[in-house]
């Protein structure tokens, strides 16, 4: 069977999406203060380019989760939706269900890259 | 005792009742002495217990939240989870709730992270960990730029109401560095410099132990801290740099042929003599130390032969090789000799 690719209709791929944006923004934040304090920084530990850069991969992350979040919504109909039960079988059903977990784990995928960025924001120097 | 199935018994009421009232009365009985983080005697402490109580408040109350709604709901019996009201309760209790309470969390955490590491002290103090001690060493006193610092092994001596900058090295594997009554803790890491600030309140003695599992001997590897006046530290610390007492006695000088003549240079240092050695820790003021073997022993003459005789038998695993080959009274009069330096 041939994979679907990644905004095929009916790809899982969105549905886990938001989650790699997620541990991509956290890894490359990270390698950025530690390379730069380890490698980089002067004598005065300032870690202004890390915080501007934390800032935009913040930014880029959250406009990338917001654009999934949006493909979520109108390709599959996902709903922010707590009463309904998803259980009908058919192509559709199936469909509104990816949506409907893509959107949960766009939600949580932004709150954790907000997380992640906070450190910068109380951290003005290495030290 | 009535009948030997006495003591499978339930505890009557009053006897279960005083166990009850007992129990917090002794596990409060750990929040005091010379290693509690609850027993505060600095700045940095505080702020690490004052944070803990907001959280074990917060907690509380959002225990009892729960389990009030838990309660309610069983009493309550089974209703439609799309009735009114329910909707909110998920997004806001759920979802909105934990997030902004974590949020919080990690924001205090860092501020108070940022805070007992970020600042600049008015004193260094470096400790390196080692399988399992502690090599210390002060600043040189104030005047003295070029000054080397002064080695005061396993003994971290403080003076009140100063900001010290602890400079957090280890020789060997992942040592911890964790006075509980002034603050920390924080990870000495083989390669790494890690930087921690203790500022202490009041005057006394303390103790400080390795926090994170180093080997055999980790348990033993503890740390005597004494926090004094600041006139009080700058006088021990002038004399922690001068080179060693000359011997008073026929017995103390015999004591220093035999340290220098059995090789015991070969790995501690006594400055004023040829013994030079590097790999453990520097004896030159030895006597004025509280303990042996970082917090093994007292400080005191048969206590220092008994450690030189088997330094393994103290403190297992310990690199120091046991001496008793040595006739005893040899090991005496180098015990008298290096208890002499004080």
């Amino acid at each position: 069977m041939k994979q679907k690719t990644l905004f095929e209709e009916g790809s899982l791929w969105p549905v886990i999406a938001a989650l790699g944006i997620w541990a991509a923004h956290f890894l490359l934040s990270y390698w950025a203060a530690a390379l730069w304090c380890a490698k980089a920084a002067d004598g005065s530990g300032s870690l202004f380019w890390v915080r501007l850069a934390i800032a935009v991969l913040t930014l880029l992350a959250l406009a990338a989760i917001a654009w999934l979040a949006r493909h979520a919504v109108r390709r599959y109909g996902g709903r922010l939706t707590f009463e309904d039960d998803l259980t009908e079988d058919s192509a559709a059903e199936r469909a509104r269900f990816l949506g409907h977990a893509t959107l949960l784990l766009c939600a949580l995928s932004a709150v954790a890259v907000l997380f992640d960025a906070v450190p910068a924001v109380v951290f003005s120097t290495c030290r | 005792m009535d009948d030997g199935l006495s003591s499978f018994r339930l505890p009557r009421a009053p006897v279960a009742a005083a166990a009850a009232a007992l129990a917090p009365a002794a596990l409060l009985a750990g929040c005091s002495g010379p290693q509690s983080w609850a027993d505060t005697a600095g700045v940095e402490a505080e702020a690490v217990a004052r944070l803990l109580w907001i959280m074990v408040a917060a907690a509380v109350v959002i225990w009892l939240l729960v389990i009030g709604t838990m309660l309610f709901a069983a009493r309550s019996g089974p209703s439609d989870p799309r009735g009114r009201g329910a909707r909110g309760l998920v997004i806001w209790g759920g979802m909105v709730a934990p997030t902004v309470a974590v949020l919080a969390l990690l924001v205090a955490g860092l501020i108070l992270m940022r805070d007992l590491t970020g600042r600049t002290g008015e004193l260094t103090v470096e400790a390196t960990g080692e399988q399992w001690w502690w090599r210390i060493a002060h600043a040189a006193p104030a005047g003295d730029a070029d000054a080397a610092p002064v080695p005061t092994p396993n003994e971290l001596r403080l003076p009140v109401g100063r900001t010290v900058e602890m400079v957090l090295r280890a020789d060997d594997v992942i040592h911890s560095f964790w006075v509980p009554s002034l603050g920390g803790k924080l990870d000495m890491i083989p390669g790494r410099v890690n930087r921690l600030h203790l500022t202490p309140t009041r005057t006394g003695r303390f103790r400080g132990a390795c926090a994170e599992f180093c080997g055999e001997a980790h348990a033993q590897m503890a740390l005597p801290v004494v926090v004094m006046q600041p006139e009080a530290y700058a006088d021990w610390l002038a004399g922690q740099a001068a080179p060693a007492a000359e011997p008073a006695d026929a017995r103390t000088r015999r004591g220093r042929e035999l340290f220098l003549a059995t090789g015991c240079g070969a790995c501690h240092a006594i400055r004023g003599t040829a013994a030079e050695g590097k790999l453990g820790p520097d004896l030159t003021h030895v006597g004025s130390r509280l303990t042996i073997g970082a917090g093994q022993l007292p400080m005191g003459r048969a206590e220092m032969a008994r450690w030189i005789a088997d330094a393994g038998a103290v403190k297992p695993g310990v690199r120091m090789p046991a001496f008793d080959m040595l006739p005893a009274e040899e090991i005496r009069l180098i015990a008298d000799y290096l208890v002499s330096l004080e």
